[in-house]
C-alpha cells in the first residue's frame, strides 16, 4: 500500500471518529495521562475511584438515560463484578501473575446474571416500575446474602466470601509483571474508562442507537414496525450490566478489597444520583456527575461526619423535586439560553445522529402502472374474550380479493379488537388469522410485521421525542422479511408533506400532522397490508378529502383495510362494506346496500330492530 | 409426630411476619399504584414506637403495639401531604426516587437518635409445650393478627363507604372527582392507612426481632415481592403470595439455611413473576 492510500483511509478514519464523537474523550485520555505525573498520589488515587464510579455512572446512564429501562440492579451488577474480580483474581494471579483475565471474567459473569434477570423480566413483560422494584430487592437480598458467608464453608478455589467482613488483600490490576502501583492503575482506570466511553458512543451514534431511542420513545410502535423490542431491551441491559460489572472489577482493584456494602440502599442511591445531577442521557454526564456528587459529599463529610444516608437522601429528593432533568442539562440549557448562541430545535439526547436516508434502492411504487401484488389476510372463526365480556364473537373474513375494505359498526362491536387480534397485540382466544398464507396466529406483534403487516392506530403513535426525520429513518429501516423494498425517504416526504419540518420534534407537530407522520411511516414501511384504525377522526374536512386520495392511492400497490366511523368517508372510499355488531359480522356489501338496509340503519340510529 | 407440628407452626409464623410486612404496601402499592420505597421505614418507625413506649413509657406490651399505626399513620399523612401529592401525574420513577430519598433520610435519622444496635423488648412470655419442643404463645400469636387484620381490611374494602371511595379514587381518579369523591382527600387517608398498617405490622414484630434503623431494609424486598407476585386483587393476593413465599423460604430454611431460604424467596417470585406476569390473582375476578 501507498503512502497517500494510507493518508486517505486514515484522513477518513478521523472523519468518522470526529462525527462520531470519538476524537474528544481520546483528547481527553491523552492529556489526562501527560498531566498525570503532576498528580498527588493520593488525587491519582481519589480519581481511580472516581472513574470506577464513573463507569458504573455510565451503564446507567446507558440503560435508564438512552433506552428508558430504569434499574436500581446497576450497583447489584457492579458488586458482583467486583466480587467476581476478587474470587478470579485470588485463583489466577498466583498462577498467572496477571489479572485482566478476572477483570474480563467479571464483566462476563456480571453479563450472565444480569441476562438472566433481563430474561425473566423483559420475556415476562413485567412493567417498568416492577423492573425497579424487582432489582432492588435483588440487590438488596444479595446484600443479605453476601453478608451471611462468613463461614470458611462459603469458599470459592483459594477466595474465602468472607461474610460482612468482605475480602481484604485481593490483588490489585496486573499485566504479568506484579501489581500496578498507584499511578499505573489510575493511568489504566484512565484507559477503560475512555475505552468504554468511546464503546458507548459508537453503539449509540450508529444504527443502534436510533433503536434505543425509539424503544425509549415507544415501544409499542417499534414492535408495530418490526423491531424486537425485548430482544433489544434485553441486549442493552446486558451491555449495562457487564460496564457495570468491569466497574466493580476496577472499584476492587483500587481498594484491593471489596465488601457487601457495595449492595446496599446507599450504593443504589448514588448511583441514581450521579445520573441525575450528570443528567439522564449524557454518556459525559455520568462523569461529570460522580465527580459533581463525590465532591460534594466529600466536602459535606467535613462539616457532618458520617451522615452520608441523609446527605444522599436530600440531594436526591431536591433532584426529583427541583431539577428533574438533571442539573448538568439545567446549567447548560441556562447558558444556552443567557448567551443564546446555538439555535437547538430539539431538546433531545445529543447522541442521536442524524440518519441518513437510504437513496440506493429504487421503488417499485415509481411506475404505478404494474401494482404489487397485493396483501392478504384471513380471518377464521375468530373469537377474543375479555374476563368475562365477548368482545369478538365468531368472524369469518377474508381481505384482500379487493385494494381496499371499509369495516364500519356501532361502538363495541368489535372493530378495534379485529385489529388488535390481526396485529397481535391481543392473544386470540379462539379461531386463527393467516397472513399472506401464513398461520400468524401465534406469532408476536413485531414478526407479523416483518411478514407485511403494517397499522395506524387510533390515536397517532408515533416518537414524540424523536425528530420528523428520525421517525421516518426508524420506519424505513425497520427489519422485513417481504420482498418489497424500503422506498427512498424523498417519496415518503413527497406523499405526506412536512419536509420543511422534517428537523422539528414530532411532538412539536399539530394533531392533524401527527396523523400524517405515522401513515408516513406506514408508507415507508411498505407493508402489504396496511390497517387504519380511524384515519379522519380529529381530522379536518379538507384533511378527510386528503386521506382518502392517499388511502386510494396507496390502495395501488397494498391491500388497505380502513376501520372508520365517519359514513361520508367510507363512501368515498368506494370500497366494499364489512359491519360488524356485537362481536359478529352483520353484513356484507357495497356501501349503498349497506346504507338502503334498514336493520343497518335501525342499529345506527338507535332504533329498536324490526321496528 | 410434634416435629411435624414445630415445623407446621413456624411456617405459619413465617407467612404471618411476610403478611404483616406486607399488608400495608399492598395498600399503598397494589391498591394506588404508589411506589413506596420508604415502606421499610415505616415498618421501622412502627417498631422504635412500640420499643420506645415500652422501656421508656413502660406501657404494657400490647397498648404499646396500638401506639404504632397511630404515630405512623400521622407521619404517613404528613408524608403524603409533602412528597407525595406534588408528584401525582408525573412520572412513576419520580415518585420511586423521593419515597427512596426519603427512606435514607429516615434511616439516618433514626440512627442519630437511637444508634445502630439499641435495646430490644423481649418477646411476651408464656409457651406451650409440644412433646420435647416449646413454643411461644406470642409466635402462635401473629398468625392470628395478621388474618384478622385482614379480614378486617376486606370488610373495609368490600363493605363500607369509605373503601369504594378508596377503591374508587385508586383506579380511576379523574372519572372518581367527576362523580363527586374528593380524591384528593380520599387519597390521604388511604396512603395514612397504608403507612399505619406497615407501622401496624412493624410494632408486631418489635418484640421478635431485632429491632435497629436497619430493619425495614431486611422486609422492604420481600414486601414489594410478596405484593407483585400476589397481583391486582390486593389483599387476597398478597394473603396467598405470603402464603406461597413464606412457606417455601420457611421450609427451605429449615432443611439448609436462612440463607437459602431467603434465596429460595427470591427465586420462587422471579419465576413466578416470569410465568405470571400479572400474578397469582391475575385471573381471578375479585378484585381484592
Amino acid at each position: 500500500m501507498t503512502a497517500s492510500t494510507w493518508t486517505t483511509t486514515l484522513g477518513r478514519w478521523t472523519r468518522v471518529a470526529v462525527r462520531r464523537g470519538f476524537l474528544w474523550p481520546t483528547i481527553a485520555v491523552v492529556a489526562v495521562l501527560l498531566l498525570s505525573p503532576l498528580l498527588s498520589t493520593s488525587t491519582e488515587l481519589k480519581w481511580t475511584l472516581w472513574l470506577a464510579f464513573g463507569i458504573l455512572a455510565l451503564s446507567l446512564t446507558l440503560v435508564w438515560g438512552i433506552s428508558g429501562i430504569f434499574s436500581f440492579g446497576q450497583n447489584a451488577f457492579f458488586g458482583i463484578g467486583g466480587y467476581t474480580f476478587a474470587v478470579a483474581a485470588f485463583n489466577i494471579y498466583p498462577a498467572t501473575g496477571e489479572t485482566l483475565s478476572a477483570l474480563l471474567i467479571a464483566a462476563c459473569v456480571a453479563a450472565l446474571f444480569t441476562a438472566l434477570l433481563g430474561y425473566v423480566t423483559f420475556y415476562g413483560r413485567v412493567g417498568d416500575v416492577y423492573l425497579a422494584i424487582v432489582t432492588l430487592a435483588v440487590t438488596l437480598i444479595l446484600y443479605t446474602v453476601m453478608s451471611s458467608t462468613a463461614g470458611p464453608e462459603y469458599r470459592i478455589g483459594k477466595a474465602y466470601l468472607g461474610g460482612f467482613n468482605g475480602m481484604p488483600s485481593v490483588p490489585g490490576i496486573a499485566f504479568g509483571t506484579g501489581e500496578l502501583g498507584y499511578g499505573g492503575l489510575f493511568a489504566f482506570a484512565v484507559c477503560l474508562a475512555g475505552a468504554l466511553y468511546i464503546f458507548a458512543r459508537f453503539l449509540l451514534t450508529g444504527q443502534y442507537g436510533q433503536i434505543l431511542a425509539g424503544i425509549r420513545e415507544n415501544e409499542m410502535r417499534m414492535e408495530l414496525l418490526g423491531y424486537n423490542v425485548r430482544f433489544h431491551k434485553l441486549g442493552i441491559f446486558l451491555v449495562g450490566g457487564a460496564i457495570a460489572g468491569i466497574g466493580g472489577g476496577l472499584f476492587t482493584a483500587w481498594g484491593t478489597f471489596i465488601n457487601p456494602s457495595v449492595f446496599s440502599l446507599q450504593q443504589a442511591a448514588l448511583v441514581v444520583i450521579w445520573v441525575m445531577v450528570g443528567g439522564r442521557g449524557s454518556l459525559v454526564g455520568a462523569f461529570v456527575g460522580v465527580a459533581v456528587v463525590q465532591w460534594i459529599s466529600d466536602q459535606a463529610d467535613k462539616i457532618v461526619a458520617q451522615q452520608t444516608p441523609l446527605i444522599l437522601g436530600i440531594m436526591l429528593l431536591a433532584m426529583v423535586l427541583a431539577f428533574p432533568g438533571g442539573i448538568v442539562p439545567a446549567i447548560t440549557r441556562w447558558l444556552d439560553r443567557t448567551w443564546n448562541s446555538s439555535k437547538r430545535k430539539l431538546d433531545t439526547i445529543d447522541v442521536a445522529p442524524t440518519p441518513t436516508p437510504r437513496t440506493d434502492t429504487k421503488p417499485e411504487s415509481e411506475n404505478e402502472g404494474t401494482p404489487l401484488p397485493s396483501g392478504h389476510i384471513m380471518a377464521h372463526h375468530l373469537g377474543k374474550r375479555f374476563g368475562g365480556s365477548v368482545a369478538l364473537d365468531d368472524v369469518t373474513l377474508e381481505f384482500g380479493q379487493h385494494n381496499i375494505h371499509a369495516i364500519v359498526g356501532p361502538n363495541g362491536a368489535g372493530k378495534s379488537t379485529l385489529f388488535g387480534l390481526i396485529s397481535g397485540q391481543h392473544k386470540v382466544t379462539k379461531g386463527d388469522v393467516e397472513l399472506n398464507g401464513l398461520d400468524v396466529t401465534r406469532m408476536p406483534t413485531h414478526q407479523r410485521a416483518r411478514h407485511g403487516l403494517g397499522i395506524k392506530l387510533q390515536v397517532p403513535s408515533i416518537f414524540l421525542g424523536l425528530s420528523v426525520q428520525q421517525n421516518i429513518a426508524l420506519a424505513l429501516n425497520a427489519p422485513r422479511k417481504y420482498k418489497r423494498t424500503r422506498p427512498p425517504a424523498t417519496t415518503v416526504f413527497a406523499m405526506i408533506g412536512l419536509l420543511e419540518k422534517k428537523h422539528e420534534a414530532a411532538s412539536n407537530l399539530s394533531h392533524g400532522e401527527q396523523q400524517w407522520l405515522e401513515i408516513g411511516m406506514l408508507i415507508a414501511q411498505n407493508p402489504s397490508v396496511m390497517l387504519f384504525d380511524e384515519p379522519a377522526a380529529g381530522m379536518t374536512q379538507e384533511e378527510r378529502k386528503r386521506t382518502v386520495e392517499l388511502i386510494k392511492k396507496l390502495s395501488i400497490h397494498h391491500t388497505v383495510i380502513v376501520v372508520e366511523h365517519d359514513m361520508a368517508f367510507v363512501r368515498a372510499l368506494g370500497a366494499p362494506v364489512v359491519m360488524l355488531y356485537r362481536g359478529n359480522v352483520f353484513r356484507h356489501g357495497s356501501f349503498d346496500e349497506l346504507s338502503n338496509d334498514n336493520d343497518v340503519r335501525n342499529i345506527y340510529l338507535g332504533r329498536k330492530r324490526g321496528a | 409426630m410434634d416435629e411435624i407440628v414445630v415445623i407446621g407452626l413456624s411456617v405459619l409464623t413465617s407467612v404471618a411476619i411476610l403478611l404483616l410486612t406486607s399488608l400495608g404496601l399492598a395498600v399503598v402499592f397494589g391498591l394506588m399504584r404508589i411506589v413506596n420505597m420508604a415502606h421499610g421505614e415505616f415498618l421501622m418507625i412502627g417498631a422504635f414506637t412500640t420499643t420506645v413506649a415500652v422501656r421508656s413509657l413502660e406501657l404494657p406490651i400490647w397498648l404499646a403495639i396500638l401506639c404504632a399505626p397511630i404515630v405512623c399513620g400521622f407521619v404517613g399523612a404528613l408524608v403524603e401531604l409533602a412528597f407525595i401529592r406534588p408528584l401525582y401525574g408525573r412520572r412513576l420513577v419520580d415518585t420511586l426516587l423521593a419515597t427512596f430519598a426519603l427512606s435514607l433520610i429516615l434511616y439516618q435519622v433514626a440512627i442519630n437518635i437511637f444508634g445502630t444496635a439499641p435495646p430490644g423488648i423481649g418477646t411476651p412470655s408464656g409457651w406451650i409445650e409440644i412433646g420435647r419442643y416449646t413454643v411461644s404463645y406470642y409466635s402462635l400469636f401473629l398468625p392470628v393478627a395478621a388474618l384478622v387484620i385482614t379480614a378486617l381490611l376486606y370488610v373495609l374494602f368490600k363493605f363500607t363507604r369509605y373503601g369504594l371511595l378508596a377503591r374508587a379514587a385508586a383506579h380511576n381518579p379523574d372519572m372518581a372527582s367527576v362523580l363527586g369523591v374528593e380524591v384528593r382527600r380520599v387519597n390521604l387517608v388511604t396512603f395514612a392507612l397504608g403507612c399505619a398498617l406497615a407501622g401496624l405490622g412493624g410494632g408486631l414484630l418489635s418484640p421478635m426481632v431485632a429491632v435497629s434503623p436497619g430493619v425495614g431494609q431486611t422486609y422492604i424486598g420481600q414486601a414489594f415481592m410478596t405484593v407483585i407476585t400476589g397481583g391486582p386483587a390486593f389483599l387476597l393476593g398478597t394473603l396467598s403470595a405470603s402464603v406461597l413465599l413464606g412457606g417455601i423460604s420457611n421450609i427451605v430454611s429449615q432443611l439448609f439455611t436462612t440463607l437459602w431460604g431467603l434465596t429460595a424467596l427470591l427465586v420462587t417470585a422471579i419465576v413466578l413473576v416470569r410465568l405470571l406476569p400479572n400474578g397469582i390473582s391475575g385471573s381471578w375476578s375479585r378484585q381484592l
